[in-house]
């Protein structure tokens, strides 16, 4: 296994430990990873940089419903409108996946920093790196829909 | 550390150099949303003394028309060219962030820059963090850079 699908292996497992324990949400992973996203419809985008010794980006991309789902267990009511309790749900979702990434990719001796988490929208768009990268996308299945964990790592 | 100054001197120096394109930089606001009407964002992520994220925000005929001016070429479409070069000028506004930034003893690191493109795209305010925007006219329009950010 190349020590790329090991960490592919590893953001799978921090994934589903960080759903069952923070969420409160059952989730697994449904399959191989992606080649490609394509185009994203009325999603919301959770992402956080990488930088230092190795630097990239990890993203994680919900269709709306989920997102809504998500922020109804953490703030334990019913959340019906994209609003910015989705926004900080899904920009703290992002933030500890990078964490837990942070300590995957440390682990194999990179020293890494994050950024702040940020967060995009929309009712249709694309969501592309620019450099030279190695990259992840993770499928995953909830009772209310898919998701995906990206990950990019320049080469 | 006068981040408005700095990123419009780090964006004059990318056209003056790269894009050959008139250019005329406005004022900076503080804590106020860009009013561009952006089909396309190229982001890069900011970490170390001040952690954040930088985005260059272009409605489609504004991001076609300087990567046109870039590349030498007619440019019809958002595609793989244009992702490209606003994601270079992200790239290399932050790198120019970083230098003057640096004059004010700190450090920061960059990460790797992304574009959104779409219709009726909305980005997160970072809780707490202070936004910092400025508006460039070109021929063909308007465009902003804009930092959102929180210092370590």
């Amino acid at each position: 296994m190349s020590n790329f699908e090991e960490v592919g292996e590893k953001v799978i497992e921090t994934t589903i430990e960080i759903f069952t324990t923070m969420v409160m949400m059952d989730v697994a992973s449904s399959g191989a990873p992606l080649n490609e996203l394509g185009s994203l419809q009325k999603s919301i985008t959770g992402m956080i940089g990488l930088a230092g010794t190795h630097k990239g980006v990890l993203a994680v991309h919900f269709p709306n419903k989920v997102a809504m789902a998500i922020t109804s267990n953490f703030l334990g009511m019913d959340v019906e409108d994209m609003n910015e309790d989705v926004q900080d749900a899904i920009g703290e979702i992002a933030n500890m996946l990078g964490g837990n990434l942070k300590t995957i990719l440390s682990e194999k001796g990179k020293d890494i920093i994050l950024s702040l988490p940020s967060t995009i929208s929309g009712d249709q768009y694309s969501f592309t790196s620019q450099a030279e990268v190695d990259q992840l996308i993770l499928p995953f299945k909830t009772e209310f829909g898919s998701f995906y964990v990206e990950v990019e790592l320049e080469k | 550390m006068q981040l408005g100054r700095y990123i419009t001197e780090a964006t004059q120096e990318v056209f003056a150099t790269m894009i050959f394109m008139d250019l005329e930089p406005g004022e900076t606001r503080e804590n106020e949303k860009p009013n561009i009407d952006a089909n396309l964002s190229s982001m890069i992520g900011l970490a170390g003394d001040l952690r954040g994220i930088i985005s260059v925000l272009c409605p489609a005929a504004v991001a076609q028309g300087i990567t046109g001016a870039m590349l030498g070429m007619d440019v019809t479409e958002l595609d793989e060219d244009v992702k490209d070069a606003i994601g270079e000028i992200a790239n290399m506004v932050a790198g120019g962030l970083k230098e003057a930034i640096a004059g004010d003893k700190k450090n920061i690191e960059l990460a790797i820059p992304t574009t959104v493109i779409g219709k009726g795209i909305r980005t997160s305010g970072l809780k707490g963090a202070t936004s910092v925007w400025v508006p460039f006219v070109t021929p063909m329009g308007e465009f902003g850079i804009e930092i959102k950010y929180v210092l370590s």
